[in-house]
């Protein structure tokens, strides 16, 4: 079954060990779904994994990974 | 928990803290015959469902329209809900219509009456249900990751 990863967790804390809320904030959505997009429990829509991306720094494909 | 999941649960408890409230003021205080007759206690069954509907209004329903309260997760999640209210608006009816077609069914007259009860009780099984279906959804998310 296909699933999308993500590396947000390892990214965070390359990112000056940047918290959950602070990632939340810059990407306009909750602590919460940070949790759950961490935790593989949410996959995000195209426009907010683009903010996260853009604020940890990073291009998509380097956040998040589509496997067959 | 998600600010929206709080509120849910908040939703929750009001919803069937008025229900049952309802439910008791209603028989306590003399059942169908006396609501049909009596002015002040429709007034005061009034004033229990109208209150309930704007606390919920108040801790679900007005959130959802705050920036920053709830995100594109909540929203998927918030959409959701009203399949769980839907459901539990058949069922509320399907139970309304067999009970009353079993109490008349000698006397083959329904009274007029039920109609308003059954709004009234339509009305509340519908916003507490939709707290529900919330609290459901952020239960599947969590349950549903992927494998």
């Amino acid at each position: 079954m296909p699933r999308i990863n993500n590396r947000i967790r390892r990214l965070r804390f390359d990112h000056n060990e940047m918290t959950q809320e602070e990632l939340a904030n810059k990407a306009g959505c909750t602590r919460q779904t940070i949790i759950a997009l961490e935790q593989g429990k949410y996959v995000p829509s195209i426009e907010l994994a683009f903010k996260i991306a853009r604020a940890l720094g990073a291009r998509l494909e380097d956040v998040f990974q589509y496997e067959v | 928990m998600a600010p929206l999941q709080k509120r849910a649960w908040w939703g929750l408890i009001t919803g069937t803290v008025f229900t049952i409230a309802f439910v008791l003021v209603f028989f306590l205080m003399g059942g169908i015959d006396k609501f049909d007759q009596d002015a002040t206690f429709r007034i005061i069954v009034d004033v229990l469902v109208i209150g309930g509907l704007v606390a919920n209004l108040i801790m679900v329903n007005i959130p959802l329209k705050k920036a920053g309260m709830v995100d594109e997760r909540d929203k998927v999640i918030a959409d959701r809900a009203p399949r769980v209210q839907w459901l539990a608006v058949v069922f509320t009816l399907v139970a309304w219509v067999i009970g009353l077609n079993e109490a008349y069914q000698k006397t083959d007259l329904i009274p007029g009456v039920f109609l308003y009860v059954m709004f009234m009780s339509v009305l509340i099984i519908s916003t507490t249900a939709q707290c529900l279906g919330i609290i459901i959804g952020y239960w599947r998310m969590d349950r549903n990751a992927q494998d």
